[in-house]
């Protein structure tokens, strides 16, 4: 299934507080859009609204204003019209305790009502794909957390989504396994040629995974909206003290301004210099 | 600290092995009981209200059958039933907070209503004896079942609830795949709990209403004075007991088998 585009225009979304009743504002006038088959990776302080944005992105949490559009559709009021085009790779694996690595990845499939011969092929090859060939049949308490969050990534790719999200999946785990899982799951969202949202607190990966990055202010706004092609591989380390300022101060940092970016991608080992 | 052998892990260790501690203790006690009987002159009681083995032997091989099999079916019956009512229940207050907060009191007032009063409800209210011993059973074991059953379904973690709900399954699904198996380990031992407590309940419902079952036998034999006889049908209540419970922990084996 190719990816879908991503629309959020003017979005809020406010909670209120059980025992005070005050109005808690997670998310404030959120814009942004990301184009079908791009990988976007947001990062954020703690308590910026990204994992609020990451439930309004599923259709679990609805808007208190604005929109959030996919494929021209909202997840939240067209719910059951999202089955099978979006699927997600949480913080912790999530993974059903009393099934198998193989029952688990096709639980999307049983709920999406494919026959159920198709179901466990397609799911033992995207076990075979992430190199569990032989943890089929291992339940999750048998496996280690890298092979839990591997049977997650291929419960979420077994649908072939339109939409992927991940919501710092790979943050709890060691730096190699991280990086290996990360680099797994773009190397599949691009084959598989989904949209992909990456929620994160590590910039390293933000700037590693996402065609953009998104920089959130607290509570969610864009702050920057970061094009990383427009960065020279040798600019990255600018780029991320450049990200990390942004959100210390939480104000753009003039580096990130377009004018900057421009000039940057302009200079020598730059995108668009004249000897790239 | 605990010692090792307190342990969760030791103890279904400890279930594994043989009971030899056990059989010793249950040899002690009936050593002790045949000692008590065959001096029960000397220490005072009439030999009648201490059968030796022997007598118990005889009222065992005279009992009937079909009584264990109407109490067992009884109570096998009432749970099965009681347990389909709290399910449905369960479902309909964990979907509807309106339904929850209406039927939960009434749920609550059932439950601090004695068993002897349901006993006496039933026979004054329905002339049919199934159907009392029927109702007893269901007014006592369908709200526990469903408390419990409720409890639990609310204890799964929003985490899997919002992993399921994000592939947007149909509510059967939800519940099908998601909360049933979820709540099963303490749904089995709600079973194991109202087993114990429906023995109990059928057995004093069939002595006050019935004229089958256990509970129906015991009465006659208050009546014939035969110690030895309820001593007989008492063993039979114990073993049926647990008999269903070596069921019941065969079922858990199997369908827990996933828990490390």
């Amino acid at each position: 299934m190719s990816g879908l585009r991503i629309e959020v225009k003017a979005l809020r979304k406010a909670f209120r507080q059980t025992v005070s009743g005050s109005e808690v504002l997670a998310i404030d006038r959120l814009d942004f859009v990301i184009e079908p088959g791009e990988i976007a990776a947001v990062v954020g302080t703690t308590g910026c609204g990204k994992s609020t944005l990451f439930d309004v992105m599923i259709g679990l949490d609805a808007p208190t204003d604005g929109q959030l559009l996919i494929g021209g559709s909202e997840p939240y009021a067209d719910f059951d019209g999202f089955r099978g085009k979006i699927a997600t790779v949480f913080q912790q694996d999530r993974l059903l305790p009393w099934r198998s690595a193989l029952d688990n990845v096709c639980l999307p499939l049983e709920l999406a009502g494919v026959p159920e011969a198709a179901q466990r092929r397609r799911a033992a090859e995207w076990l075979e794909r992430l190199g569990l060939a032989k943890f089929m049949q291992a339940y999750p308490h048998e496996l280690s957390g890298g092979m839990r969050q591997r049977v997650a990534i291929a419960r979420a790719f077994v649908l072939q989504p339109a939409i992927l999200l991940a919501d710092e999946s790979f943050g709890h785990l060691d730096e190699v396994t991280a990086a290996e899982l990360r680099d797994t799951f773009v190397a599949l969202a691009r084959e598989c040629g989904s949209t992909a949202v990456l929620i994160t607190h590590q910039l390293e990966e933000a700037i590693s995974v996402g065609d953009r990055v998104l920089v959130f202010a607290k509570p969610a706004s864009v702050l920057a909206d970061i094009r990383v092609s427009d960065w020279p591989r040798a600019g990255h380390a600018e780029l991320r003290a450049a990200i990390q300022s942004t959100l210390q101060g939480n104000c753009l940092d003039p580096r990130l301004e377009p004018a900057s970016v421009l000039a940057s991608a302009f200079a020598p080992g730059g995108a668009l210099h004249a000897g790239a | 600290m605990l010692p090792d052998s307190a342990g969760a892990g030791n103890g279904v260790q400890r279930g594994r092995r043989f009971p030899r501690e056990a059989i010793v203790s249950l040899l002690v006690l009936a050593a002790l009981w045949e000692l008590a009987s065959r001096n029960a002159a000397i220490i005072g009681i009439p030999p009648i209200a201490l059968p030796g083995f022997a007598r118990i032997a005889q009222s065992l091989a005279g009992l009937t059958v079909i009584d264990v099999a109407v109490t067992v079916a009884r109570v096998v019956g009432a749970l099965v039933l009681s347990f389909l009512l709290a399910v449905a229940c369960a479902v309909a207050m964990y979907r509807s907070v309106a339904v929850e907060r209406y039927g939960y009191p009434l749920v609550r007032l059932l439950m601090a209503v004695p068993v002897i009063s349901w006993i006496l409800f039933a026979v004054l209210w329905f002339r049919q004896v199934e159907f009392r011993i029927g109702f007893v059973l269901v007014a006592v074991c369908g709200p526990l079942f469903l408390v419990d059953m409720l409890a639990s379904m609310k204890g799964v973690s929003k985490e899997l609830r919002d992993m399921m709900r994000s592939f947007r399954p149909t509510a059967a699904q939800f519940f099908g795949k998601l909360m049933l198996p979820a709540i099963l380990p303490s749904v089995l031992t709600s079973w194991k709990i109202n087993l114990s407590l429906a023995i109990r309940v059928v057995t004093i419902a069939e002595l006050v209403g019935a004229v089958t079952g256990i509970g129906h036998q015991l009465s006659v034999a208050q009546e014939l004075f035969s110690v030895a006889d309820v001593f007989a049908w008492t063993l039979i209540l114990v073993a049926v007991l647990f008999l269903l419970e070596a069921v019941l922990n065969r079922i858990e084996a199997h369908v827990l088998r996933w828990r490390p």
